[in-house]
């Protein structure tokens, strides 16, 4: 006798499975009216963190004030977010929590490794509604299952996939409007940028500059996805900067250069700010002689037509992995429109942001003997993989003296606030032949274990050192400055930090259970400010902190605030 | 030292493909493999099933032949009950499957890749119930890198 099956029925989305109150998965509409005009003047409203850096600016400072120097003893966690993870991922041992929060009117907006997106409320810390995209568990992804951030505008929330999409999300939903692929995932790339809105784009770079790829920014219309430009970070044959390339072979079609961390943007000079990636191979430079630009440069791009403007390489015909993908944050001095840059080779880098030009340079941690960059900004390598299987010491190491994690300014004490690491790594040349999808580095590389130290510390415009807060271990995750005269650091160990912005001093402190490498904000909701920081260890440990490979990892947001009473 | 010709062999010989005999359970990547078929729409379809006592999807990888939509059937002849988590762009699917039942599950892939899906209650995932759905092809014209043609592995 035949037994008729017991109908199971449809298969439901997960999140349905995670119980709601009837209609608490809808958020209110918090971004229908957020214009370009409000990003553009993002200060002008504190209490929301609008866009990656927190205002086109880069500086990561908030006026928000009601946490102060006297007072930030007394905060502590308001609610706890964890995202945990669920089955076999992509990366699943190198995953990490490296979101910077985007909080408008009392929504949050985070990205989660693995194609994870949520709407919190920013208040409370429940989840809204979730977004899951799927990951190929076969992405190349040299630096583990990571995303930055999120953009906001005009109703929808923008981020991008490891497997190279971008995204435009219903911001009350959660729902996809629409979806464009961007990046060649045979080809090695991915993406892992927070997204910037400017006018009525949205602009993204691509990730992937260990596998030998073009790297390249792209722009795409805010309301249907339509595709506006392409920005390629290294020139083909005949263009300008081709010839910073060899000219026979194909150097160039796999010469990196990637765009994987967010630029700024003066509406002034019209151009976005953006720092490229690493050529490729990373250590092996005799099959690409040349400066090889656009790798390692800072690019001032305009915002209309993705062209690039001018350019300043900060590390010529790089061997050591030095990306300049770091922040390029904005601010003036004396009259004039500045851009500072703290660059992985260890020097800070403040450039005249109309044109270009070099105002001043300076080192900004203590060991540096790759090479040499004088003043008027020579550049001299010293120390670089050169003979085939012979081993080469260096500092800094391939995560550079600062990673990818950003600095701060603060208009209110005129200094930037650094997290420096200062850690060497040795690497031995090893040719191997390019092959699409396979990692191109041309070098067995192992970063220190031991002799490693790190702090934060304050510079003012001119390069000089006002302050710093040593630690023992690098410090591996960006800084916050707020109008409360607070920094704000977490360390690999999992401390969170507020130090005195004017002298450094350590004010408060708080052991988050798994080490930071992300980008915490702030903002405030019915008059109460809250720090929101991602916690959880990973990503490219062995690039920065090998040290701490063995520490747990994590996946929680932490919200600190201060009593309610 | 095997050799691929001689792996099903081998893993027979040694048991790694059937539950508490090499190994505690079966071991992963020792299912089979199937296609799934495309309708004139260009949707997909295939049909999974757990068969007795066999903790593995039948098949463990099925092949879509390019992104997009498919529906998949998704049969417990076992006597135990399992589930089904799948990857879907949105969100991911869940399912109960009960002892002797059927149910469905729409999925949207992106390719080119390859995704997990499993059955996450006890231990069904390290007694094998892992699978997974292949997405072959390559990413749209419009994505890929303004270069030539590059050597591949």
């Amino acid at each position: 006798m035949t037994v008729e099956y017991v109908d199971a029925g449809e298969a439901v989305n997960q999140a349905t499975l995670n119980y709601k109150t009837p209609g608490a998965d809808i958020a209110p509409p918090v971004l229908r009216d957020l214009t370009y005009e409000r990003i553009l003047n993002a200060r002008s409203e504190p209490q929301n963190w609008l866009t990656y850096y927190g205002a086109y600016d880069g500086q990561r400072y908030s006026p928000l004030d009601q946490i102060n120097t006297e007072n930030v003893k007394r905060i502590g966690p308001a609610w706890v977010f964890q995202a945990g993870m669920t089955g076999i991922i992509a990366g699943a041992s190198t995953y990490s929590f490296e979101a910077a929060p985007v909080v408008v009117d009392g929504v949050m907006f985070l990205s989660g490794w693995d194609g994870w997106l949520w709407a919190l409320d920013a208040k409370t810390g429940t989840e809204i509604w979730r977004y899951k995209h799927a990951i190929p568990y076969d992405v190349s992804l040299c630096c583990g299952n990571v995303n930055r951030g999120v953009a906001v505008a005009q109703g929808k929330v923008f981020f991008v996939t490891a497997n190279a999409h971008v995204l435009a999300i219903d911001a009350t939903n959660g729902k996809r409007v629409w979806d464009k692929t961007y990046g060649d995932v045979r080809a090695g790339e991915s993406a892992t940028v927070a997204p910037l809105v400017v006018k009525n784009m949205v602009i993204v770079g691509s990730s992937g500059g260990e596998f030998g790829v073009r790297g390249h920014l792209d722009a795409f219309d805010l309301e249907t996805g339509e595709h506006a430009w392409r920005c390629y970070t290294v020139p083909k044959p005949g263009e300008p900067g081709s010839e910073t390339w060899p000219s026979d072979g194909e150097a160039w079609a796999r010469g990196g250069a990637n765009c994987w961390v967010t630029g700024t943007f003066d509406a002034e000079t019209n151009l976005l700010y953006v720092g490229t990636g690493n050529p490729a191979p990373d250590f092996d430079g005799e099959v690409r002689e040349g400066d090889n630009l656009y790798t390692d440069s800072i690019i001032a791009v305009d915002v209309d037509s993705g062209q690039i403007r001018w350019h300043y390489q900060c590390t010529p015909h790089d061997l050591w992995d030095y990306d300049s993908i770091g922040e390029c944050i904005l601010f003036e001095s004396e009259g004039r429109k500045l851009l500072g840059h703290f660059d992985k080779n260890g020097y800070f880098f403040v450039l005249d942001r109309t044109d270009g030009a070099l105002v001043q340079v300076t080192p900004f941690v203590d060991r540096i003997d790759w090479g040499a960059i004088t003043r008027d900004g020579k550049v001299t390598p010293k120390k670089y993989p050169e003979k085939e299987g012979e081993p080469v010491h260096f500092y800094p190491g391939p995560a550079g003296a600062k990673e990818w994690t950003h600095a701060a300014y603060s208009p209110k004490t005129e200094l930037f606030y650094v997290p420096v690491q200062d850690v060497g790594a040795t690497a031995t040349r090893r040719r191997r032949e390019f092959k699409e999808s396979i990692p191109y580095w041309g070098a067995g590389v192992q970063v220190d274990l031991d002799d490693m130290t790190g702090s934060v510390s304050a510079f003012d415009a001119n390069g000089e050192e006002k302050w710093r807060w040593r630690n023992e271990l690098p410090m591996c995750a960006s800084v916050l400055a707020t109008g409360g005269d607070l920094v704000f650091a977490g360390e690999p160990s999992g401390e969170f930090n507020a130090l005195d912005a004017r002298t450094g001093e350590l004010l408060w402190q708080f052991q988050c259970g798994s080490g930071h490498h992300s980008s915490p904000t702030t903002y405030s909701v019915d008059g109460r400010q809250y720090i929101a920081v991602p916690v959880g260890w990973g990503g490219w440990a062995e690039g920065f902190l090998p040290g701490m490979l063995g520490a747990g990892h994590g996946s929680a947001l932490l919200v600190f605030a201060l009593p309610e009473s | 030292m095997t050799t691929a010709q001689e792996r099903s062999d081998l893993l027979e010989k040694i048991g790694l493909g059937t539950q508490n005999k090499a190994a505690l359970g079966r071991v992963l990547g020792t299912g089979n493999i199937a296609q799934a078929t495309e309708k004139d729409d260009g949707r997909m379809q295939a049909t999974i099933r757990i068969n007795p006592d066999e903790l593995c999807f039948d098949p463990q990888i099925l092949v879509m032949p390019h992104g997009g939509d498919i529906e998949i059937e998704l049969i417990n002849d076992d006597q135990n009950t399992h589930c089904a988590l799948l990857p879907s762009n949105g969100d991911r699917k869940f399912i109960w499957l009960v002892n002797h039942s059927r149910g469905r599950a729409t999925l949207n892939l992106d390719g080119p890749g390859y995704y997990w899906f499993s059955s996450p209650t006890g231990n069904d995932e390290g007694r094998g119930l892992t699978g997974a759905i292949v997405a072959l092809g390559d990413v749209p014209p419009e994505a890929r890198l303004d270069r030539p043609d590059q050597p591949r592995p």
